[in-house]
């Protein structure tokens, strides 16, 4: 069984790596790269509350959320490739073998529903914090911002040194074509916040020094959803007689889950990993359907019930009452398609699948920091000058889990205006210095263009006459797409910028 | 090698480009100096052009390296005429290698991301398939090199590639162009740039020239199957594209867009990229003092 769980463990985590790999332009897969999100029942519950409508295409998550209520944990066990990530990390870790028993470890269980409770609650009232901490989120954000842009800095730096070396240039210029026609990006990556998402995640693998799968046992809100969800599972962990307590199932146990007495199973953290029996020397230990067996109580009081639900009250209003909510956000331009703002915020995870399709066609949408307020943190916005948005392109639609971006057809899309572009006259080349440019205008992807010009004639400082192109920008054909400042050349400060102003937000009907 | 050598020896003796150019007119003295044909399909066009010139054995020579510069800058599919047509990129590629090219590489610097550009322009699919060299530009094989001959350009960063090349062909396609009232083969060349190739606006006809100083393609090839009237040069609507099934060949880089500028109904005189680079030697502007020969398929 533990190969078994270990093939099917690996397997998911691969599957979750293809299906981020594949979410890049053409995005002509049948498989939708969100599969995980979509699964996943914690952010279906939350966005569908937030949102206050059954959001169906997060109705796939039922398909681990209703297996659970029978069979466990199984999710945690065998499919989360987070779990399976720390399982890996944990070849690599040298623990105190004390660590693993010390009973001190085991009063931070309940955080876990904390953060559980605190979700609901903060959803409750329509703001989504769910992404924050979900793991298939957490995890696909920094594989986004993170872990892709250091192995795509890395496998690229290496080449490069290898390219120098003339005799074997060919076959590197080979082997790197390769590269790029599958996994390598032909543009550089780089991602807004990357830092601070990578700490975050270091630090949820550096807790695995204390316990194994710290992180599932005592922060997972996923793993706390599904441990209530396992309350009356019927698939157990059943003890015989045979027992000899030789202790060995309850120090391999990686959740923690087996009682000092090696009979009880904490049947909310059991993840049928059934590690406790394979190493069970004289096989008493058996998983099957079970009506009876005998479980831990459940590491959560109506005390700190009611603790939790207030800490999503206070961390809820945290969200909404701080001034970067109030102030101007008139330079946070959504992803084309995006729901209205409150919608848009209520349904967004945070898990950066938009970013990542979007880093491989015009590389225009980041996850913001504090632009759009706490609430908006880690959300989608297009941040120029280092990226636009590709005319031609819908994907990022394609991708998010929630609908939070719309799926549009080429045509709706290319019809929704993200914004407005406007003039730095102080900055751009022809209007401040008077000398020709027209990069924007040449740039301008709608037909006929939203940048225009008047010609006029201007005298230079020595004394010259010159005809200088002026550009302007013809609102009702603008729609924000920024490739105009992406390519303004001046330098620093562009002679030309973006608001949301115009932007078109609101449902399609399907 | 040859082409290295050549750009070597024309920086350090001026007096070589002379020599040069006058040698090249004098080599193909019976064939035409500009063919156009007409009214045919992009194949056809090519093959008729190109006979007439006296077979592509006359520019591509056994086991060159040969970088083709198609216009595969946008997002933009043939049809709307942002991008040199697929086939006949695909006909200059088969023409190369039965004239004994070793390689033909194909790269541009494109304005879109870049695989969109690759894969929507048609390009990459059509010349892969007749064995060319398509592939995305590397930013560490930029190379900031000098321009010896340039005026406002002293240096600037180049596509190592195409500095090594035997032989560069330049493929672009007739479009309107804000700044320039045109897009043809001059500026086409941009696509061997790196660096911001924005500042390159700024006095953009002589900087244009600059380029054209720089790279010097064997021949040129002016795409005018489709032609893209205005809105250029991304294009993208199809009421802004005429169809004319036109193709001009030639090797005069300044005759060519000469050529193409009076598609555009506009005097080649107009343009200020063309007269500067006819005053610094570039080519003729004055097309009643070449050889033009003009070929109708339809019959």
């Amino acid at each position: 069984m533990q190969i078994a769980r270990r093939i099917t463990q690996v397997l998911f985590l691969l599957f979750f790596l293809i299906l981020f790999v594949l979410a890049a332009y053409p995005y002509e897969s049948f498989l939708p790269s969100d599969l995980f999100l979509r699964l996943d029942p914690l952010i279906g519950f939350t966005s569908s509350l937030a949102a206050r409508k059954i959001i169906l295409k997060t109705l796939l998550s039922l398909i681990v959320f209703l297996p659970t209520l029978l069979l466990g944990r199984i999710f945690c066990g065998w499919m989360c490739p987070l779990g399976t990530t720390l399982d890996g990390v944990d070849k690599f870790v040298k623990r105190k073998r004390d660590n693993q028993e010390k009973t001190s470890l085991f009063r931070f269980r309940w955080f876990k529903y904390v953060f559980l409770i605190t979700i609901f609650t903060a959803a409750l009232f329509s703001v989504q914090i769910a992404g924050y901490l979900d793991p298939i989120s957490l995890l696909t954000r920094t594989m986004v911002t993170v872990i892709y842009p250091i192995f795509v800095f890395i496998v690229d730096g290496f080449i490069g040194s290898l390219f120098s070396i003339s005799f074997i240039e060919n076959a590197v210029f080979s082997v790197s074509e390769f590269l790029r026609s599958t996994i390598l990006p032909v543009q550089s990556q780089s991602f807004q916040g990357s830092i601070f998402v990578g700490l975050i995640f270091i630090a949820i693998l550096s807790l695995s020094y204390f316990q194994k799968r710290f992180w599932c046992r005592n922060l997972c809100p996923l793993g706390a959803l599904l441990g209530i969800s396992s309350k009356f599972r019927l698939y157990k962990r059943i003890v015989s007689d045979d027992c000899t307590s030789c202790s060995l199932c309850h120090k391999q146990c990686r959740m923690g889950a087996i009682e000092s007495d090696y009979v009880t199973t904490d049947q909310y953290e059991c993840i049928n990993c059934m590690d406790c029996q394979t190493v069970c020397p004289v096989n008493a230990i058996e998983f099957k359907f079970a009506k009876k067996a005998s479980s831990s109580k459940f590491s959560l009081d109506r005390r700190k019930t009611l603790q939790a639900g207030l800490s999503g009250l206070i961390t809820m209003s945290f969200f909404k009452i701080d001034k970067f909510n109030t102030v101007n956000k008139e330079q946070v331009i959504r992803p084309p398609g995006a729901l209205e703002e409150p919608e848009f915020l209520d349904r967004c995870v945070r898990c950066g699948e938009c970013v990542r399709i979007c880093s491989t066609s015009g590389a225009g949408l980041q996850v913001t920091a504090l632009e759009s307020g706490w609430e908006g943190l880690s959300t989608p916005a297009l941040i120029t000058p280092m990226g636009y948005c590709e005319h031609n392109c819908n994907l990022c639609g394609k991708v998010c889990p929630t609908g939070a971006i719309q799926d549009l057809t080429m045509k709706q899309k290319q019809e929704m205006k993200m914004g407005t572009a406007h003039f730095h006259k102080t900055r751009c080349i022809p209007w401040y210095y008077g000398d020709n440019c027209m990069v924007c205008e040449e740039h301008c992807p709608v037909s006929p263009k939203a940048i225009q010009f008047t010609t006029r004639t201007v005298t230079t400082i020595d004394g010259r006459q010159r005809e200088v192109f002026l550009p302007f920008v013809e609102e009702s054909l603008c729609v924000g797409c920024g490739i105009c400042t992406k390519v303004c050349p001046v330098v620093g400060e562009k002679g030309i910028y973006l608001t949301n102003d115009g932007e078109t937000r609101f449902q399609i009907d399907t | 090698m040859q082409r290295r050598d050549f750009l070597k020896a024309t920086s350090k003796f001026g007096i070589g480009v002379v020599a040069f150019s006058s040698l090249r007119i004098h080599a193909s003295t019976e064939s035409p100096d500009l063919v156009v044909v007409k009214d045919g399909e992009p194949g056809d066009l090519l093959t008729e052009a190109i006979k007439n010139l006296g077979g592509m054995n006359q520019f591509i020579s056994k086991d060159d390296v040969v970088v083709l510069k198609p216009n595969m800058s946008w997002d933009r599919v043939p049809e709307q005429a942002a991008t040199t047509n697929p086939e006949l990129v695909a006909e200059v590629v088969k023409l190369c290698f039965n004239a004994g090219a070793k390689k033909v590489k194909i790269f541009d610097n494109t304005l879109n991301e870049p695989k969109r550009c690759y894969k929507r322009s048609g390009i990459e699919t059509a010349a892969k398939a007749v064995g060319a060299n398509v592939f995305h530009v590397y930013e560490r094989k930029f190379k900031k090199v000098s321009f010896p001959e340039g005026d406002l350009i002293k240096s600037w960063e180049l596509y190592e590639d195409v500095l090594e090349a035997d032989k560069v062909i330049n493929m672009p396609i007739a479009k309107h162009h804000s700044i320039g009232g045109v897009s043809l083969g001059m500026k086409n060349l941009m696509g061997f740039l790196g660096g911001n190739r924005g500042r390159f606006h700024r006095d953009f006809h002589e900087k244009i020239v600059d380029l054209n100083t720089m790279i010097r393609p064997n021949l040129t090839i002016l795409d005018a199957y489709r032609m893209l009237l205005r809105n250029g040069p991304s294009g993208g609507n199809l009421a802004d594209v005429a169809l004319t099934k036109t193709l001009i060949v030639g090797t005069d880089p300044i005759a060519v867009d000469a050529y193409g500028v009076t598609l555009f109904k506009q005097a080649p005189e107009s343009k200020a990229f063309l007269t500067i680079g006819n005053k610094r030697g570039l080519g003729q502007i004055d097309l009643n003092k070449i050889k033009i020969q003009t070929i109708s398929l339809s019959s």
